[in-house]
């Protein structure tokens, strides 16, 4: 209870400092309120962005993918027939593999009742050549289950122009990229070729026109129904590629293809080895934010540290005569620690509040890019968690500044001062 | 009843050289008497009073205040001692300027929060009046003349009813009219209400009229 009267004196005491030093205050106040501000701007605006680019990336990537590779074998046969002897093989060729999934539909099905699933897809895809008039372009082709590809990559959203419905209904019917569908100066109605790997020509109908938003994927992809390319590529109905699966946690997703590949012996990828590259470039963005972040901070602590020496050097004699009254060393530290920290608590709630105000308005501002075709305005992120952490860092930062000189004013000697 | 007994005090300033200041100083001071100390500048007064007001924590020997030992004590306890039981007033008034009288005047009774706020402000109201300058509670300290902040210094000092108000040169600064009215001021006090003062002093017509004179040469008590 003592105590609580003795701070509350010092806060007394603390404000009518401040209130005599109106301007000085101010302008430290608005120091840490800019450097909050401008982490709060900065740390909502790349992570906006971040976040963005994982959204349109991750929704063409799935959690897991189960694959088969060509690759080169691991022993070769004659090291089978004479074990005993030392052979020399070189220049092994790559073996040549089925690239189908054994049991694939299968496999399928018995995915789907796994409940960590939450949508799976068996596909074909293939290398083939959109050909028409003279021009050939290199591309792939994915022949899909659209009810089960759309569950995974929300396929429906990204339809441009015609619709996916047709491709069940009309044999030979494919969805091109607009990426594709522009270079080979197509739309929905016109007729194509397609050539496969064996030679063997088809002639297609662009039913639908998709964009993703990857360019990539864009300008060289295209979809059929699985039975379609199956034909394409003279294959049974059993025949699929590729089997993808979407996980209600995708932090499941390394450990889950660890064990899909051990049991069916696939290969398997999942999102975060697929997207390591962007995942990292995360982080590093984050880094630096945080870096600026706290160097402004840094400066709007040494403001803070600046106004309070100053203000202790000015208020010797004050403290030397609140020491001889029977203030405590220690109750002249809260004088000081407290204005620090009203400092330090308004600028970061100001801080707060511009920070947001300013995200606010750039997630208003219309943006329009080539690149990220889907964006209209810009991407940012509103997660409290960037709020509580520059709170946090605004508050520390001003309360080490504080601490500083509000311990070189407790030590202040009475004695030297009132004796002049 | 001696309110304070002083025992063999030695003490040294380290910078710039070691040197002795005060060399076995001892005395009493009695309760409700008005004590002078006088002597040269150099010769050990001011540095005799600082001891005695527990601020300075840096001797050899004993004080002893209304009974107490202040010899090894903590800053927090002698902080407390002096909040309790001690009242200052400087040659420069050294009131704290950003504050209105009447705040200067509650800050020490405010720290030793033994009243409420508002019976504070009504004793405080009570010893500015009693000093002639209650008039002026409101305004800001550095605003007053000279002799209307020593008198509003000596309020302060007296808020707490102090066992003992210690003086450095409370007139030194002052014209003879307001010296003559702040030592009329002490001489009330001593004799109406039994107040303990102790003041440094060279003004030798206002250690003449006190009750006791402690003189100091090169830092010993001398007669």
């Amino acid at each position: 209870m003592k105590i609580f009267t003795n701070i509350k004196l010092a806060a007394t005491i603390a404000f009518t400092h401040m209130r005599a030093r109106l301007k000085q205050t101010v302008i430290a106040t608005a120091g840490v309120t800019f450097g909050i501000t401008v982490f709060i701007f900065m740390v909502s605006f790349i992570q906006g962005s971040n976040d963005f680019v994982q959204a349109v990336a991750f929704e063409q990537s799935p959690h897991l993918r189960l694959y088969n590779e060509i690759q080169t074998a691991s022993s070769n046969i004659l090291d089978r027939a004479e074990p005993d002897a030392i052979n020399a093989v070189s220049h092994v060729k790559p073996k040549d593999i089925l690239l189908s999934l054994k049991d694939g539909p299968q496999i399928v099905q018995e995915l789907q009742k796994d409940p960590r699933v939450a949508a799976i897809s068996g596909s074909v895809s293939s290398q083939v050549f959109y050909r028409l008039g003279s021009s050939s372009i290199n591309g792939t082709i994915n022949g899909i289950r659209f009810e089960q590809e759309n569950a995974l990559f929300n396929l429906q959203a990204k339809l441009v122009e015609g619709s996916f419905k047709e491709l069940s209904t009309l044999p030979n019917s494919i969805v091109t990229g607009v990426g594709l569908a522009r270079r080979l100066n197509v739309k929905t109605g016109d007729r194509l070729e397609v050539t496969t790997e064996k030679g063997n020509n088809f002639s297609v109908k662009v039913v639908g026109i998709f964009k993703t938003g990857l360019t990539d994927i864009d300008k060289q992809q295209s979809y059929a129904s699985l039975n379609t390319v199956q034909r394409f590529l003279e294959v049974p109905a059993s025949y699929i590629t590729d089997i993808k699966i979407k996980l209600h946690d995708m932090e499941l997703a390394p450990a889950m293809s660890g064990e899909l590949q051990a049991k069916y012996h696939f290969h398997g990828s999942d999102w975060k080895q697929d997207n390591s590259a962007l995942l990292e470039g995360d982080a590093l963005r984050k880094m630096i934010v945080y870096g600026v972040a706290v160097t402004i901070l840094l400066v709007a602590g040494f403001g803070i540290f600046n106004i309070l020496t100053m203000m202790i050097y000015e208020k010797m004699k004050d403290i030397a005569i609140l020491k001889a009254m029977g203030f405590s060393d220690t109750d002249i530290r809260w004088v000081f620690l407290i204005q620090a920290l009203i400092i330090g608590l308004t600028g970061a709630l100001m801080g707060l509040v511009f920070g947001f105000l300013a995200t606010y308005g750039i997630s208003k501002m219309p943006y329009k890019s080539d690149v990220m075709i889907t964006l209209d305005h810009l991407p940012v992120s509103f997660s409290p968690v960037y709020y509580v952490t520059g709170f946090t860092f605004g508050i520390l930062t001003t309360t080490l500044a504080g601490y500083l000189p509000s311990r070189k004013a407790a030590r202040v000697d009475p004695i030297t001062i009132l004796r002049g | 009843m001696n309110l304070i007994e002083v025992r063999n005090i030695n003490k040294y300033f380290d910078q710039p050289t070691r040197m002795q200041v005060l060399t076995d100083v001892s005395l009493d001071i009695e309760k409700g008497h008005f004590v002078s100390i006088t002597g040269k500048s150099g010769s050990g007064k001011s540095t005799l009073l600082y001891l005695l007001s527990t601020m300075d924590t840096a001797f050899e020997g004993s004080i002893r205040i209304n009974g107490e030992e202040m010899q090894g004590k903590r800053n927090r306890w002698l902080a407390d001692f002096r909040n309790h039981h001690i009242g200052f007033v400087f040659q420069f008034h050294y009131l704290l300027p950003e504050f209105s009288v009447l705040r200067n005047v509650m800050l020490p009774a405010l720290k030793l929060a033994r009243y409420s706020p508002a019976e504070i402000e009504q004793r405080a109201m009570d010893i500015l009046k009693l000093l002639g300058v209650d008039g002026q509670a409101t305004k800001r300290a550095s605003l007053l003349s000279g002799g209307q902040q020593q008198r509003v210094a000596i309020a302060r000092a007296l808020i707490n009813e102090p066992l003992i108000i210690m003086g450095d040169e409370p007139t030194g600064n002052l014209d003879s009219q307001n010296a003559a009215i702040v030592f009329d001021l002490f001489r009330q006090l001593s004799s109406e209400r039994g107040q303990t003062i102790l003041t440094v002093t060279h003004d030798d017509d206002f250690a003449r009229r006190s009750d006791k004179v402690i003189h100091l040469v090169d830092g010993r008590i001398a007669g």
